[in-house]
């Protein structure tokens, strides 16, 4: 969000090089080497992590420098909330190149003064920080305390052996050249990540009930096209997945959990995969959206489990010696129980996070190559563009298989918690039935 | 690594919009989608099961037209066998009457015709032997003309007496 890449210079670069390919191979090489020397490198790793991860600002389409404003939330050290907008703590600073005259705009963080009851409040968004990217509160420091602190980042540098930039100093902030101390706020400012979910939610909701409208309006009758794919979609999970999972009654319980969870992650996946403004949240792909949705199983498996459910954890069916002087199969189900919802949520997060990392780093490569001269440019242009549609097309599968498999354990889980024990033999008969019907 | 430590705020808010989207869809949503594909499916079905039924009864009525059909024709050919049986009864009747009433007309023309012939018998006999009487007298009185004959003959007959 406030590191000079830019995507408009990316398109232009790739632009540039195709159009180059097409006409002028020889000229444009040499004229690109020129350039080069010019550059920096490009930081590989910067990059994925700005767009694998959160901000306090979207971008607007197409446009690396200017954001959309979003309100920042967030309470001080001394518990007083505050509230202001995100474009307050960024400023655009326009460098105009000395020899080509070409502008070239950065965009930098800057302090956001506070006056609330006498009191000054400065809030910034860390660079140099052990909470990089995050508005935290910051403190001037007292020139005793100054020298001490860069006379502590001074002795990491030299430990970490890194010459370029200051220092991270727990607890202290580095900005404009002068270090402060740091308090991270307590942060639930609206995010792009949570915009984004907003509009995810905003979406799904219009899905089901442009259905539901149709329902009502036009009866039995059958919807066709996009809401016959709505419809398709929520039978084969409902009938699919959960009904044959959990029959018929429990199944109709669940449902609206279910059902949720997977339209929720299937919209947020897909949401995730579009570049420019509605989407380009990575969303399934970060760890606390996956969290709270494992979270969620987790509190509907445990809380409406049943007796027999329990008493397979404590009391399970293995021979005694198993279970009674010392409880190792206890210690396993315990285990189980939290292992299960770990695994839902760092199974999706690290599908989408790698289809995301993965299309990110094939167009980066076009860069990294850019540097070995236009035919080698050239030439990782075309397969990187060719390998990134494969991928995009592969996560939108996977958008749709993660959602699925989601869906599908935590119904297989909340069918362990349900089941009876003893009328094992009447679901199954019920079952039975009900496909003998169908 | 940033990536793997879950922010706060987003835990949040996260967990503020899957709840609301978890109501709002739990109570106006799903149940309702998920009724009305239950109430299609069944109607569907009732609706194949009732066209099976129709069907069915369609082909009972079929057969069962066919059935009158046939007994119908059954019945015609019966008819029809019974009327040509009567007719040629009838006619067998009718013949056999007539020629009973022809052999009676025969039988009284044979008995007249009989009669006629033995009248006319009896009259023709009757007028052969008058004819044949007014021949011979005529016969007679013609040779008897001359006496000499006439004593020839008394000769003659006398001579026959004699010798008797």
């Amino acid at each position: 969000m406030n590191q000079p890449i830019e995507m408009t210079k990316h398109f232009k670069h790739i632009v540039a090089l195709m159009l180059a390919l097409l006409f002028a191979f020889p000229v444009s090489a040499s004229a690109d080497q020129e350039k080069g020397d010019e550059k920096k490198d490009v930081n590989v790793k910067e990059i994925i992590f700005e767009h694998l991860g959160d901000g306090y600002g979207w971008e607007v389409p197409f446009s690396h420098v200017y954001r959309i404003p979003l309100p920042v939330i967030v309470k001080a050290e001394d518990g007083k909330w505050f509230c202001f907008s995100s474009a307050s703590l960024t400023e655009v600073e326009v460098v105009e190149d000395m020899k080509t005259g070409e502008k070239e705009k950065h965009l930098l963080p800057v302090v956001k003064k506070v006056e609330r009851n006498g009191r000054d409040y400065e809030f910034i968004i860390a660079k140099v920080s052990k909470h990089k990217d995050k508005v935290v509160q910051i403190f001037p420091l007292s020139p005793q305390e100054e020298s001490r602190v860069v006379a502590m980042a001074d002795s990491i540098a030299v430990e970490s052996g890194s010459s370029e930039g200051a220092a991270v100093v727990p607890g202290y902030v580095y900005h404009d050249g002068k270090y402060y101390r740091e308090y991270r706020t307590f942060d639930i400012s609206i995010t792009k990540n949570v915009l984004a979910l907003f509009i995810c939610v905003i979406i799904v909701t219009a899905m089901v009930m442009s259905v539901v409208r149709y329902y009502s309006r036009k009866g039995l009758k059958a919807p066709r096209k996009g809401m016959g794919f709505m419809e398709m979609l929520v039978d084969f999970i409902y009938t699919g997945v959960i009904k044959s999972t959990l029959g018929a009654e429990k199944g109709r319980r669940f449902a609206p959990f279910l059902l949720t969870c997977f339209f929720f992650i299937l919209v947020m996946n897909l949401v995730g995969l579009i570049v420019i403004f509605p989407g380009g949240a990575n969303l399934t792909g970060n760890i606390a959206v996956t969290l709270v949705l494992a979270l969620l199983t987790f509190i509907v498996t445990n809380v409406l489990g049943k007796k027999h459910y329990w008493k397979e954890i404590f009391w399970p069916d293995v021979p005694i010696w198993l279970k009674c002087p010392l409880p190792i199969m206890q210690v396993i189900e315990i285990f189980g129980i939290f292992t299960k919802p770990a695994a839902l949520c760092v199974r999706l997060f690290a599908n989408m996070m790698g289809g995301h990392m993965i299309v990110i780093t094939l167009v980066l490569l076009i860069f990294i190559f850019a540097a070995f001269g236009a035919a080698a440019a050239g030439a990782s242009v075309v397969i990187s563009i060719v390998f990134t549609v494969f991928m995009l097309l592969l996560d939108v599968l996977v958008s749709f298989i993660q959602a699925y498999v989601f869906t599908m354990l935590s119904t297989m889980f909340i069918a362990m918690s349900q089941e009876d024990g003893h009328a094992h033999g009447e679901s199954a008969a019920a079952e039975l039935s009900a496909d003998v019907e169908a | 690594m940033e990536l793997f430590t879950p922010d706060f705020g987003l835990v949040f808010w996260m967990f503020v919009a899957f709840v609301i989207l978890f109501l709002v869809l739990a109570k106006w949503g799903w149940p309702v989608i998920i009724k009305s594909m239950e109430n299609r499916a069944d109607t569907i079905d009732k609706g194949v099961e009732y066209a099976r039924e129709a069907k069915e009864q369609l082909d009972n009525a079929r057969s069962e037209a066919q059935k009158y059909v046939a007994e119908a024709q059954k019945q015609q050919a019966e008819i029809l066998r019974d009327a040509a049986k009567m007719k040629t009864q009838i006619i067998e009747e009718a013949r056999n009457e007539a020629s009973a009433e022809a052999k009676k007309v025969m039988d009284a023309a044979k008995v007249s015709i009989e009669q006629s012939r033995k009248e006319a018998e009896l009259q023709f006999r009757n007028e052969v032997s008058k004819f044949s009487i007014e021949i011979a007298e005529k016969m007679v009185r013609n040779q008897m003309k001359s006496d000499k004959a006439q004593v020839e003959l008394v000769d003659k007959l006398l001579n026959e007496i004699e010798k008797n």
